[in-house]
């Protein structure tokens, strides 16, 4: 006899703590992602504090396309707000949809702007800054990356889930949501350090 | 129907499964195979550091032409050992078997759960393990053979080594991100699947100690992460994030854009590796814990206390990162405040320390083979704490800083300290995993053997390193008249290093030797109180652990209760 082995508060939530694991889970993993950055943002201080000269940021990046592209991102953000609050499939689907879409232009946009800096001569090893800047940057849109492919991977199996396990699905959207406000903070942190400073 | 006598093929049983017990099984055996490898590069390490310049024997020859021609270790090839020995040791031997193995294990068999909170992220933290590990010692293949800047990869030398340093920070960075899905994955496991009664002050002091110790990879990790991806830019992409203006290396000046701070990596490594340092510490004192308690048959004296210091513990060890940087020339005011820090840490690993002595007071000893490596933890932590106080004040660690003292306080403490507590931990649980008990005869002849030798080796560091040498010196100081006098000790701590080595083969054969031909355990054998012996059967079941859930009535050491009808009183029994 093979006995189903299921582990508890995959879909609810334990009473006593109030979470279900998946939830929790991402606010830990969240929590060390903040220490990556903040360890990152600190280096940026420091290296910056510390520096002879520093370049006018403003001045060499491209500060509309990317405040274009913070726009495009909170957009996403909302999308995916509404797909972690519906109760409606359809709209669920639809709202998780536009989530990897205008996650996938924000890339798009990025792209854009990085082969224009590129292609102007910019380089990483010009100076602390621009190093920085690709680092961060390109740290960043990976995790839009995994955002994009995570949500669709929902995405491709919301029909099926739903009917299986709807809570366990609700719960991981929710998950979802929670991982992608935080990559649209981590922007928003970036593009006021990186452009705006 | 499929009935249990048909065995699994090996390959889906320890291969593929997502069971936490194969996941801990697998990491504590490849943990071991990497401290075996760590120590055996340290023994290449001894030979020259006890004979310099002479040709290694049996293995000289395999060495290479461009590591040892003739069979005599290079002192490029020197740095390769010792920083490869530090950073397998640390980060692919001994935290992966206290955490990935002890952690994995036994966790959720100790809170009654059928598994961790979730499987196949468990596994995969595994595979990266390995894969990280594997990543590492390919270094070792790559031109201008492994990584030579030391396990703190200082730059700028790191930024400017071979390409064995870019090889090592791959490898570190898989076994960040292996770590931190296993942390995620450990603190999930404790705070929800606790069976019901098991409160958060019926916890063992090992679930603890692993719930801390999941916390500080977590939040300590990142930065090093951090570091790797910096240092791995310097490197590849030439930026010169820890490379200063007008630096000159062998009379040329290095072509990089510079205005980069050297160090920035350093308080970005000690930021993690700090907190490390108890990652190494407190699993080994939850498994210090358990043993005591089960064989002085007494409670854990100040159970209450000894959490909340360890929680102490955890929260402080990120305050205390740079006193490993007295002498990068801080201000007075921010040494002022990495010393009073640095002494206020100290603090709770005495109290966790008193309270383990204060439990054996009137209880009834049993001295088995985990029980002595549990006493002896006691002792030689004492000593590698009590030098670490020296080095935490500025005025007495400028002349300590980097000579084999600071080297002789480590080993303590995660050698006689971690290790042997391991020890205990492998000699206590391997019945619980294999059915069958250790050989006790031989048990001993590896604890006295590996006590004498490990005292053998890092008792004469302290000496050596207050007369001034400085660590990692390939020919151990001739270079330097002050070191002369004390070169010869390294003799002597070389013959220590190979009685460990025998003892250690003492170690394998009885590992090996009792899976066959061991005692036969029973369920209880220790007569413990925890649910991984009161709950489940001994070996445990294949997948969910426990044939029904327990439920929790009693705290974790209700050893010798008066009154009670045994001297020891399972978590799991109900009151009547
Ligand atoms: C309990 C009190 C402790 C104090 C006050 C203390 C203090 C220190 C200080 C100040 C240093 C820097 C010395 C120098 O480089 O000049 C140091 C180095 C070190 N300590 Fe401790 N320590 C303590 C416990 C531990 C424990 C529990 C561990 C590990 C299990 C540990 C592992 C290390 C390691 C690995 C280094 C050397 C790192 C390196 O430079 O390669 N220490 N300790
Ligand atoms: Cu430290």
């Amino acid at each position: 006899m093979r006995r189903v082995r299921t582990i508890p508060y995959s879909a609810t939530a334990r009473p006593d703590t109030g979470l279900t694991n998946a939830r929790l889970a991402m606010w830990l993993f969240l929590a060390s992602e903040a220490m990556l950055f903040g360890a990152l943002f600190s280096s940026y201080v420091l290296l910056r504090t510390g520096a002879v000269a520093w370049p006018r940021q403003g001045d060499i990046l491209d500060v509309p396309l990317a405040a274009i592209n913070t726009v495009v991102l909170l957009a996403s953000s909302g999308a995916m707000w509404t797909a972690t609050r519906t109760v409606n499939a359809a709209a669920q689907r639809r709202a998780l949809a536009l989530t990897v879409l205008l996650g996938l232009l924000f890339l798009g946009l990025k792209g854009v702007e990085w082969a224009g800096e590129l292609g102007r001569g910019l380089r990483p090893a010009d100076s602390n800054f621009l190093g920085l800047y690709f680092l961060l940057t390109g740290l960043h849109a990976l995790h839009v990356l995994g955002g994009v492919l995570a949500s669709g991977w929902l995405l491709s199996t919301a029909a099926s889930a739903m009917r299986r396990d709807p809570a366990l699905f609700v719960t991981r959207v929710r998950v979802a949501g929670l991982y992608w406000h935080f990559v649209d903070a981590i922007w928003i942190v970036l593009f006021v350090v990186l452009y705006l400073t | 129907m499929r009935h249990s006598i048909i065995r699994k093929p090996l390959l889906r049983k320890y291969f593929i499964s997502t069971d936490h017990k194969v996941v801990g099984l697998q990491y504590a055996v490849t943990s071991l195979v990497f401290l075996l490898v760590g120590f055996l590069l340290m023994l290449l390490a001894r030979w020259q550091l006890a004979w310099p310049g002479t040709p290694v024997p049996l293995v000289g020859a395999w060495l290479g032409e461009a590591n040892a021609p003739g069979g005599v270790i290079l002192p490029e090839f020197y740095n390769q050992l010792i920083a490869m020995h530090g950073t397998i040791m640390v980060f692919l031997a001994v935290v992966p078997l206290a955490v990935g193995a002890f952690g994995n294990y036994l966790v959720p068999l100790q809170i009654g759960a059928s598994d961790m909170a979730f499987p196949r992220l468990n596994a995969a933290s595994f595979w990266l393990y390995l894969l990280g590990g594997l990543v590492m010692l390919a270094g070792f293949v790559a031109p201008g053979g492994a990584a030579n800047s030391g396990w703190t990869s200082y730059p700028p030398l790191a930024d400017l080594a071979t390409t064995g340093q870019t090889v090592w920070l791959a490898g570190m960075l898989c076994i960040i991100v292996s770590s931190l899905l296993g942390s995620v994955n450990l603190i999930t496991t404790v705070v929800q699947l606790r069976a019901p009664g098991l409160t958060w002050f019926r916890l063992p002091f090992f679930v603890w100690a692993q719930l801390v110790t999941a916390f500080l990879l977590l939040l300590a990790f990142p930065p090093l992460q951090a570091a790797a991806l910096l240092q791995g830019m310097d490197r590849l992409a030439g930026t010169s994030f820890f490379l200063p203006t007008g630096l000159v290396v062998s009379g040329q000046a290095v072509a990089a854009a510079g205005d980069g701070s050297p160090l920035l990596w350093q308080h970005l490594f000690w930021f993690l590796a700090h907190p490390e340092v108890y990652v190494l510490i407190l699993p080994a004192m939850g498994i210090v814990a358990e043993v005591i308690a089960n064989n002085a048959r007494r409670p854990l004296w100040g159970y209450r206390t000894m959490v909340r210091a360890a929680l102490f513990l955890g929260f402080m060890s990120f305050t205390v990162w740079a006193h490993h940087m007295f002498l990068t020339g801080m201000g007075t005011v921010l040494s002022g405040f990495f010393q009073a820090t640095t002494m206020i840490i100290s603090v709770p690993s005495i109290v966790v320390m008193t309270a383990l002595l204060l439990s054996l007071h009137r209880g009834s000893i049993r001295f088995t083979t985990p029980m002595l490596f549990a006493l002896a933890f006691i002792p030689m932590f004492a000593i590698g704490g009590l030098t670490g106080l020296p080095l935490g004040l500025a005025t007495t660690d400028v002349p300590l800083h980097d000579t084999n003292y600071v080297v002789g306080h480590f080993h303590y403490v995660v050698a006689p300290g971690t290790i042997f507590a391991l020890f205990a931990g492998i000699y206590h649980w391997y019945p619980k995993v294999t059915g069958r008990l250790l050989h006790d005869g031989l048990g001993r002849i590896h604890f006295v053997g590996s006590l004498v030798a490990m005292n053998g080796i890092f008792l004469p560091m302290f000496v050596q390193g207050l007369g001034g040498v400085n660590r990692r010196l390939y020919d151990g100081g001739l270079q330097y008249a002050h070191a002369h006098g004390l070169a010869g000790l390294n003799v002597g701590m070389s013959y220590a290093a190979w009685l460990l080595a025998a003892v250690q083969l003492v170690f394998v054969v009885n590992l090996l030797m009792s899976l066959r031909s061991g005692r036969m355990a029973g369920d209880n054998p220790w007569q413990a109180t925890t649910l991984e012996w009161t709950a489940a059967p001994t070996p445990p079941l294949a997948h969910g652990n426990f044939a029904s859930p327990p439920r929790v009535f009693h705290p974790a050491y209700e050893y010798s209760v008066p009154g009670a009808a045994a001297d020891f009183t399972p978590q799991n029994e109900e009151v009547g």
